[in-house]
């Protein structure tokens, strides 16, 4: 399973260089790019290996593993990144980080815990994080002699002022986050006790986004109502200074804790709201990455020259959801069969996203570590006989759940909001539908009404949206959970329940693995929704700015590349 | 002196009434400002009674309004509850951008358009003529928002003449800072330019039919002087006041334009205010750009009497 590129392109010149520059580094006996097959890790190394050496250095001083990206990094530099939006504030708790808050976030502070490349949820800031036998206690362990950029050092108590003043109070919008935290306690100098009133498996999870980034509560008390603006972490830059909508800028911390790191000495983010003027102004050099969530937008970045595109499939897709506590979708035949009817390169084709975004067949991507191929194969879709056998199937019951006669078609309705591409989505459901013999009504209701519907289950079939990044506990549990509000299809089946209950009490990332593919199996099988395709992100970087999704953990273990167009910015170098 | 003092008391209560409506915006818009400011998201109890208390929002209107004008006179316009800075830190950061962007662009358009017009004024119906009518409709339908992406396209991204987004202040480097500010300003200014040479147009092909234009003529003064010195000035009334009234169109434009270019402008500030619930903020914007509007309209008024004494005189004699 391919977790980090598999969009990775390279423009055609890109490619012949790096090709060119593989062989120079073969000749000159580089035995450190043997394993060209990770195009990053070749990128990097045969680079920096016909480059001069003299100003290089090694950030994985005093750990065990070195990446090829480390050896070869030049220090020095400074780049511009134009993000998609500004965002309100840099205090966790007061601002509201979306994916380009996030950027600049992982820029300022260190987060505690990081998923890795394999998915598995580890340490990064954090020395570590354990749980007691119920998952009710977690201990994390903080590392020696990290100081915040104001010379506040990160110890037990400063997590703890951090959690009881700032995260967990009425004004905080990270309250609801973290309301089963019963208390935090410090152990030691360096020990903090997380107390839970419940057990949650995937705290980790909480610890990796702004719950645990932490911020020098000397500062931003110090601050007050502007610690927003003033933001101080342990992270790989300093802030110096902020024009909101113009530009924040970042220097580079001397005193960080991973030495040898960061390499940039400055990094400018710029809030550049407008898709085509942020391609424009990546195309005429005033930034020299690019943020973007529009898959449009990634469509035409792509084809600027002299830039790469690091892009990750997000979860979150389009979907057809089914009432299956009303006939006729009730019957599992009637969703096998709707299922089966359709063609989603012909859906993935309306919305944009052909050659883009491949069709999906479970809540995650392909490149999401909860992705199973066995649930992919299992997923039915572009069968017209099959679909046909079934809604023959069901007609010719007697026993039909409408209470229709033998022989009447299937009749249902479709709910959509009156978007113009949703308008034109739900026709090509609808004619796909109709080729099986299968009478749609489309049906337009606004927002507002169209989610007090599916809230209440008063609706036959509606357009959606599912899944997301979270912990397949979380999506699973709202989604299909016994009596969950947000169990907008009304499925509830054993097997999947037998499956959160592993999910919830597991931390290991194998048997949870196994537990998704369990849940992705029963819904291939029981089609509660069907799906269009996933959402797409990138970083689109100018190429000289390197090792976008190459960052690593303190011990060397790969990161989990570029998930939602951010990654850690202290892991890019600029190849001038 | 008394002209000018006439104009006072009006003028007052035009401000006043500019302020309540603004004021207003909190009060007409549906539900409970709390919870709009606040968001469905993260609308607890607890905080909506912090921002009810906070704003005094159970104080009857009458009473908020006047406490809220008492503190917009002394310059304190609330805090945003969005990103926790001051309205008046806000505005007064982004003003200066949207004033020399909405100031470039009058510029320009005045000095493209008072030759433009008075070349085809003088020579009316003739090719000239046709021609800047034919370009000043053509500019007339583009959008400035088409316009500011071809701009960014050839000047930016194929020429590298400038940068295609962002800004650097005046005190930063005052080259840069106009390099930045041409191509949102040339934006701003296409529109501006086709009404400005269209008006003059108009006019002065009226004063040149006046007996004294005649007579200049006849005095065998030379065209150019003639146009400049005897014509623009008599013709330049509704050119003014359309001036005055089009800084609307620059404030409306530097919305679009500021978002186009990323610009730090008041423009940009009010639409993703207004996008976020930030009412305060809103309040703040829309307050402080009503009063400039009125004020730039009460200066084109008093301009008025500089350039043609009749109104001088005419006001003069009328209070008598």
């Amino acid at each position: 399973m391919s977790v980090q590129h598999p969009h990775r392109r390279h423009s055609t010149g890109r490619v012949a260089a790096i090709a060119l520059l593989a062989l120079v580094a073969a000749a000159c006996g580089g035995g450190e790019s043997a394993e060209t097959d990770d195009s990053v890790a070749a990128t990097t190394a045969t680079t920096g290996s016909t480059g001069s050496t003299e100003d290089t250095v090694d950030p994985g001083a005093g750990t065990t593993t070195t990446t090829e990206a480390a050896a070869t990094a030049k220090q020095g530099g400074s780049i511009i990144i134009g993000l998609e939006a500004e965002t309100n504030s840099w205090l966790p708790g007061q601002a509201n980080f979306g994916n380009p808050g996030i950027n600049v976030a992982l820029a300022i502070y260190d987060p505690l815990m990081r998923r890795d490349e394999t998915g598995a949820m580890r340490p990064f800031l954090a020395e570590s994080l354990e749980a007691n036998a119920d998952l009710t206690e977690w201990t994390l362990q903080l590392r020696e002699g990290v100081v915040f950029h104001d010379g506040t050092p990160l110890d037990a108590a400063a997590v703890k002022t951090i959690f009881d003043e700032f995260i967990n109070i009425d004004a905080s919008n990270l309250a609801g986050q973290v309301k089963d935290v019963a208390s935090v306690e410090v152990a030691d100098a360096l020990t903090v006790v997380y107390r839970l009133n419940q057990p949650n498996a995937a705290f980790g999870d909480i610890l990796a986004g702004a719950v645990g980034w932490p911020f020098s509560p000397t500062a931003a008390k110090a601050a007050g109502a502007d610690a927003g603006s003033q933001p101080v972490g342990t992270g790989p830059f300093v802030f110096d200074s902020w024009q909101r909508d113009d530009r924040l800028i970042l220097k580079r911390n001397e005193q960080y804790w991973q030495a040898g790191l960061p390499y940039l000495d400055e990094i400018i983010f710029r809030p550049v709201p407008d898709e085509d003027t942020r391609i424009s102004s990546l195309a005429a050099g005033d930034i020299d990455v690019l943020q973007s969530l529009r898959q449009s937008t990634i469509r035409r970045a792509r084809e600027v020259s002299g830039v790469e595109s690091f892009e990750h499939l997000g979860n979150n897709s389009g979907s057809a959801i089914f009432n299956t506590s009303r006939p006729p979708l009730d019957d599992v035949r009637v969703r096998q069969a709707l299922a089966y009817a359709l063609n989603q390169d012909d859906l993935v084709e309306i919305l944009g996203g052909t050659g883009l975004t491949p069709p999906h067949s479970q809540y995650f991507s392909p490149d999401s570590p909860w992705f199973s191929t066995a649930a992919e194969q299992a997923w039915p879709t572009n069968d017209q006989e099959a679909a046909s056998a079934l809604v023959d199937e069901y007609t010719s019951d007697p026993q039909r759940s409408d209470g229709k006669a033998a022989g009447d078609p299937i009749a249902f309705q479709f709910d959509c909001p009156p978007d113009p591409s949703l308008i034109e989505l739900a026709q090509m459901y609808q004619a796909q539908w109709a080729e099986i013999g299968i009478e749609v009504n489309l049906n337009q209701v606004e927002q507002a009404t169209h989610v007090s519907q599916a809230l209440a289950g008063e609706f036959d079939a509606k357009c959606w949206r599912v899944s997301s990044q979270d912990d397949p506990y979380r999506i699973f549990s709202d989604a299909f959970g016994e009596g969950s509000p947000l169990n907008f299809t009304r499925f509830n089946h054993p097997d999947i329940d037998r499956q959160l209950d592993v999910l919830r009490s597991e931390t290991d990332l194998e048997p949870r693995v196994q537990a998704v593919e369990e849940i992705s199996l029963v819904l291939a099988e029981h089609v509660p929704n069907t799906f269009t395709a996933g959402t797409l992100t990138a970083l689109v970087a100018r190429s000289e700015v390197r090792n976008i999704d190459g960052w690593v953990f303190p011990d060397g273990t790969p990161g989990e590349g570029v998930p939602g167009a951010t990654t850690m910015w202290g892991h890019v170098w600029l190849d001038s | 002196m008394r002209a000018v003092a006439r104009k006072i008391p009006p003028l007052v209560a035009t401000l006043l009434a500019v302020s309540f409506l603004t004021f207003l915006l909190t009060s007409l818009l549906p539900g409970d400002p709390a919870e709009q400011i606040l968001g469905p998201q993260s609308a607890t109890p607890e905080r909506l009674a912090a921002v009810r208390a906070d704003l005094r929002l159970d104080d009857p209107l009458p009473v908020r309004y006047v406490r809220w004008l008492g503190d917009a006179v002394t310059g304190d316009l609330g805090r945003s509850y969005r990103t926790g800075q001051e309205v008046r830190v806000a505005i007064s950061e982004r003003l200066p951008v949207t004033l020399q962007i909405g100031g470039m662009a009058i510029v320009f358009a005045l000095i493209a358009a008072v030759p433009l017009g008075m070349i085809s004024a003088y020579r009316a119906g003739g090719p000239v003529d046709r021609a800047v009518t034919g370009m000043s409709f053509g500019l007339l339908a583009v959008p400035s928002f088409m316009l500011a992406i071809l701009l960014i396209l050839v000047f930016a991204e194929r020429l590298g003449w400038v940068d295609a987004t962002g800004w650097t202040r005046i005190s930063e480097d005052f080259g840069l800072n106009i390099k930045g500010a041409l191509l949102p300003a040339a934006s701003l200014a296409v529109g501006e330019l086709a009404v400005y040479t269209r008006l003059l147009r108009s006019d002065m092909i009226g004063t040149l039919q006046e007996d004294y234009i005649t007579l200049a003529r006849a005095k065998g003064m030379p065209t150019f002087w003639i146009l400049l010195r005897h014509a623009l000035r008599p013709s330049s009334f509704s050119l003014l006041t359309v001036v005055g009234l089009q800084v609307g169109a620059i404030i409306t434009g530097s919305v679009v334009i500021e978002t186009l270019f990323a610009l730090p402008g008041v423009g940009r500030l009010l639409v993703d205010s207004i996008f976020q619930r930030d009412l305060v903020m809103v309040q703040g914007i829309a307050l402080v750009v009503a009063v400039s509007y009125v004020l730039v309209n009460f200066a084109v008024d008093l301009a008025y009497t500089y350039l043609d004494p009749r109104v001088r005189r005419g006001r003069a004699t009328a209070s008598v």
